[in-house]
């Protein structure tokens, strides 16, 4: 038993319902207490849907329990009148899967007929979000995909691109702009917007696109093994990830195509790929040469987050914007290795592998990085350390829904990664004059909210009395109060903190003017 | 549909869906009770849905977690939480913990009162709040910690006769009632819950217990038996009505006849123009919050019809009153949702008082709605949440009559390709 605040994960339920809730003509029917079809409200709020989430729920009450009674039959009845669902898939709850029932026979009892009935019964208590999304769909495509022919002009399949996903729908657009500029058509994107009808044909595409460890690559390896339909597993996430990317593309499609017959696809000029057709398809690579840039060669990341992007965001930070690496880790245990494997000879120490954010909160306040890539909780974290943070992946927040074009992926994406990291971070030619001139001027960044109206703000030297400790922390005296004054106001809790360390370690209770030098000294001003 | 039986007539249908369970209460009573920590036993779901659904994603320092039932703990007797707890005082030193019940321990049948009396010390009580979906509603659980809090209520001698107002409001909305109360003549013991553990009221034999919210019958009635409090049984203090009445039956109770239809009518013209647009205007409230019988009877005060009025559970005695002002209106208990979707669709009614779950698709749909929540997280109590009321009802038909008009074909393309 451990004491749990916030998860990185979502339910099984919850990864279930994102897959059923991306597709046409498939219905979801929790069998679970009432309330936990919360999950509704993830997509209604967060993706704003314009029509009901095609879930419903059986609901189970303590009295049902006692008495013996099922409302599982007249839900999924209740289903096929309102909503004539081509499947139903019937998930339990963490507490209905105790009972072991028998859902197969209750949902027999319904009438509704078997071919539109699934039974997706994981354990709740193993298996969370991923897992049982990634499971659901294999399990959709073993069940609906046939054999077929090929199709005449070259295609591919996208496969895990899924309700909620990280910047879904910027995403699929990216990968459909590449896919475009090559003249490959899509054949199906799952589960976003898919329909039975379209797994069935999910074989005669030439080749399946499965970006995300996650979700979507068991299905693809199936396909593959059944139907000999060859996977790009490849995440175009950078600009040499991309150019790599397109190019294993090309060749996997011209190998199909070599068999069919068919001219073989040649890499276009990387203009084409640009939004305007005339331009270098990513601002990166010169962005990242640029003079101001160099100060990024000292700037420490730290990354946190699911396995694809973790693994991404690490290569982009370090191979494409020239930062340095002091940790990344994922709440993602099962891909671990891969990870680590992934990420060999990128990471200074060992991966970190917690499903606990305190864990991941502590680390960054330890290690104070200049920028940390994670989730909703990392941000949380970092704010209360004024470290800056950028949410690559999710949990999400609604404020990780938006309107614009924000791909992360492809060559656009590499653009929005770095324009993301560079508004991020602390500033770079700015902050060298900051450190020469002190930060005369500035100060308002701190002080703005008591001064609010224009006002002549009161000295903050004669108002603030002796130092108190701040929450957690240490002594000041006046003097060395001031001192910490003189230090840019963005670094100051960095600064204080180290301070703090510092002293502690040598056994001093109180800052003094005398400890502070000291602690400059020892960690290098 | 089955009927109950009885004077008024209500439907009883077969669900509830589209709404919380009593977990949700967490989000307001751990706000209101300064000095607590809320501890659910639970599971992943438990944790996903106080992270997710209430909007409550993380706070620096929550007073409210999770012991989080993992495969390894099924098997187990009894869940240990003594470590658990143990964290819990040395972060965060509450004076209370409340052990909220969730569904999988209470399908395991853990003994949830025994494991809290072995959990709880003289200095820091540890209290079980029954709060599972199995059973409670969203707001029902509130219901439920307060029932927890009785013990710690001082009883008050006989012959002092006030008021302890039932149900958590905000300070400023405390304060309010409390100096109308006492404007009235009335003597205010206290309130249920007050925002510190150590000040819960003094309840006796000559307390009025004045509910100021809806859904909290059991304490209700537990008060009575235990203490020998009197249940004022009115309106609720919402709108010019409910207030008025309110006031007036709660004076009589301490022998003062007070005549406040002037108030009300002040308070009314008050907001005129929001009734001039509520006036004829056909409302539909799908149940959520428990509060739909005294929004629904405010709505047909203010001269909306109020087509169907539902709500989870509805106790006759408790809501008498708001069930007599609501005579001929459609009121449903445990409504189904798919039968209110095809009566809506048909009905066409102007605004939908429905749940965060639904709200959206019913706009998709090119209806108008307000969010039920919204009328727990605003101070809608009393004279002085009048203007506050009116306009929550208000705002949505205004938003959208200064809004250009909306083709949805155009405009809702790629939304949700799932729907197309």
């Amino acid at each position: 038993m451990r004491l749990a605040f916030w998860l990185y994960e979502g339910t099984a339920l919850h990864g279930i319902s994102r897959v059923t809730n991306s597709m046409k003509g498939v219905h979801t029917v929790y069998h679970a207490p009432q309330g936990d079809d919360y999950i509704t409200a993830t997509y209604t709020m967060l993706e704003r849907t314009p029509e009901f989430p095609a879930l419903s729920i059986s609901v189970v009450r303590g009295r049902d329990l006692a008495q013996g009674v099922s409302r599982l039959p007249a839900t999924l009845q209740q289903v096929e009148e309102h909503y004539h669902p081509e499947l139903s898939v019937i998930a339990p709850s963490c507490s209905t899967a105790l009972l072991q029932e028998d859902l197969h026979q209750l949902a027999a009892q319904s009438g509704v007929p078997q071919d539109k009935l699934m039974v997706y019964a994981v354990n709740p208590f193993r298996v969370t979000e991923n897992e049982a999304a990634d499971g659901l769909l294999t399990a959709l495509v073993k069940r609906y995909a046939v054999e077929g022919p090929k199709t005449a002009a070259p295609t591919v399949n996208l496969l895990g691109f899924t309700s909620l996903g990280f910047h879904l729908k910027a995403n699929l657009t990216s990968i459909r702009r590449m896919l475009k500029t090559l003249g490959v058509k899509v054949n199906v994107v799952a589960p976003w917007g898919a329909g039975i009808a379209d797994l069935k044909r999910l074989p005669e595409a030439w080749l399946t696109i499965a970006p995300f460890r996650e979700i979507g690559q068991t299905a693809a390896a199936y396909l593959e093994e059944t139907f000999g339909v060859p996977t790009e597993y490849g995440t175009p996430l950078g600009v040499e990830p991309t150019l790599h990317w397109l190019r294993s593309v090309i060749e996997k499609l011209n190998t199909i195509g070599a068999k069919e017959g068919a001219q073989p696809i040649a890499m276009p000029e990387l203009h084409a790929f640009s939004l305007d057709g005339m331009s270098a398809p990513s601002g990166v690579p010169w962005f990242a040469r640029t003079a101001d840039m160099e100060s990024f060669s000292n700037k420490k990341a730290f990354v946190f987050g699911d396995a694809t992007t973790t693994v991404a965001m690490v290569k982009f930070l370090r191979d494409e914007l020239g930062m340095q690496i002091i940790g990344a880790g994922t709440y993602l245990e099962r891909h671990a290795d891969w990870v680590r494997k992934e990420l060999d000879g990128y990471l200074p120490g060992a991966l970190m592998v917690t499903e606990r954010f305190q864990d991941v909160a502590k680390l960054i306040e330890d290690e104070m990085p200049d920028l940390v890539c994670g989730t909703q909780m990392e941000r949380h974290s970092c704010r209360k350390l004024d470290v800056p943070c950028m949410v690559v992946c999710p949990p999400t927040h609604i404020e990780n829904h938006l309107l614009g074009y924000y791909p992360f992926l492809g060559f656009e994406g590499a653009d929005v990664i770095a324009d993301r990291v560079y508004i991020s971070c602390k500033l770079g030619l700015e902050k060298h004059l900051i450190d020469f001139f002190g930060d005369a001027g500035l100060e308002y960044e701190e002080s703005s909210a008591a001064s609010g109206d224009g006002s002549i703000p009161v000295s903050a030297g004669t108002a603030t009395p002796a130092a108190a400790p701040e929450e957690g922390g240490m002594m000041w005296t006046d003097e060395a109060e001031t001192m910490l004054k003189k230090v840019p106001f963005f670094v100051r809790k960095k600064v204080r903190k180290n301070t703090e360390n510092f002293a502690q370690e040598n056994g001093e209770s109180t800052v003094s003017v005398e400890v502070f030098r000291r602690a400059k000294e020892s960690l290098g001003g | 549909m089955l009927q109950v039986p009885g004077e008024v007539q209500i439907l009883k249908e077969d669900n509830v869906t589209h709404s919380f369970c009593g977990l949700a209460s967490v989000g307001w009573m751990y706000q209101k009770i300064r000095d607590s920590f809320f501890l659910v036993l639970g599971t992943h779901t438990c944790a996903h849905f106080l992270q997710n659904a209430l909007g409550m994603m993380i706070f620096a320092k929550p007073r409210f977690g999770i012991a989080l039932i993992e495969e390894g703990d099924l098997s187990k007797n009894e869940p240990t939480l003594d470590e658990v707890i143990a964290e819990i005082k040395t972060d965060h030193n509450p004076s209370v913990i409340f052990l909220l019940s969730s569904c999988t321990p209470e399908v395991m049948k853990v003994d949830f009162k025994g494991l809290a009396d072995h959990l709880s010390t003289p200095r820091t009580p540890v209290l079980f709040v029954p709060a599972s979906g199995l059973v409670y509603n969203f707001t029902q659980a509130e219901d439920s910690v307060l029932h927890a809090l009785v013990p710690y209520c001082p009883v008050a001698p006989a012959g002092e006769k006030s008021v302890v107002f039932l149900g958590s409001v905000n300070d400023a909305t405390a304060d309010d009632l409390r100096a109308e109360a006492e404007e009235l003549g009335i003597k205010v013991g206290g309130f249920l819950p007050e925002s510190r553990f150590d000040r819960m009221p003094a309840i006796g034999p000559d307390t009025i217990l004045a509910p100021v919210q809806p859904y909290l019958s059991r304490v209700a009635v537990k008060l009575e038996r235990e203490r020998g409090a009197k249940t004022l049984h009115s309106l609720f203090p919402f709108g010019p009505d409910g207030t008025r009445v309110f006031w007036e039956d709660l004076a009589r109770e301490f022998g003062i006849e007070v005549d406040l239809r002037d108030r009300e009518k002040a308070a009314w013209e008050k907001i005129s123009r929001q009734t001039a647009m509520l006036k004829g205007k056909k409302v539909f409230l799908t149940a959520d919050t428990m509060m739909e019988l005294p929004l629904g009877r405010f709505l047909r005060s203010a001269g909306a019809e109020v087509v169907e009025c539902s709500s989870a559970y509805i106790n006759k005695k408790f809501l008498a009153k708001e069930l007599k002002a609501l005579e001929g209106v459609r009121i449903v208990e445990q409504p189904n949702f798919h039968r209110q979707l095809e009566d809506i669709k048909r009905d066409r009614p102007d605004m939908i008082v429905t749940s965060l779950m639904t709200a959206n698709p019913f706009v998709g749909h090119g209806f108008i709605v307000k969010w039920s929540m919204e009328f727990m997280l605003m101070p809608i109590h009393g004279w002085s949440g009048v203007f506050t009321l009116a306009n929550l009802f208000v705002s949505p038909l205004d938003r959208r009559s200064k809004l250009p008009a909306f083709e949805k074909e155009v405009w809702l393309e790629g939304v949700m390709p799932a729907a197309e």
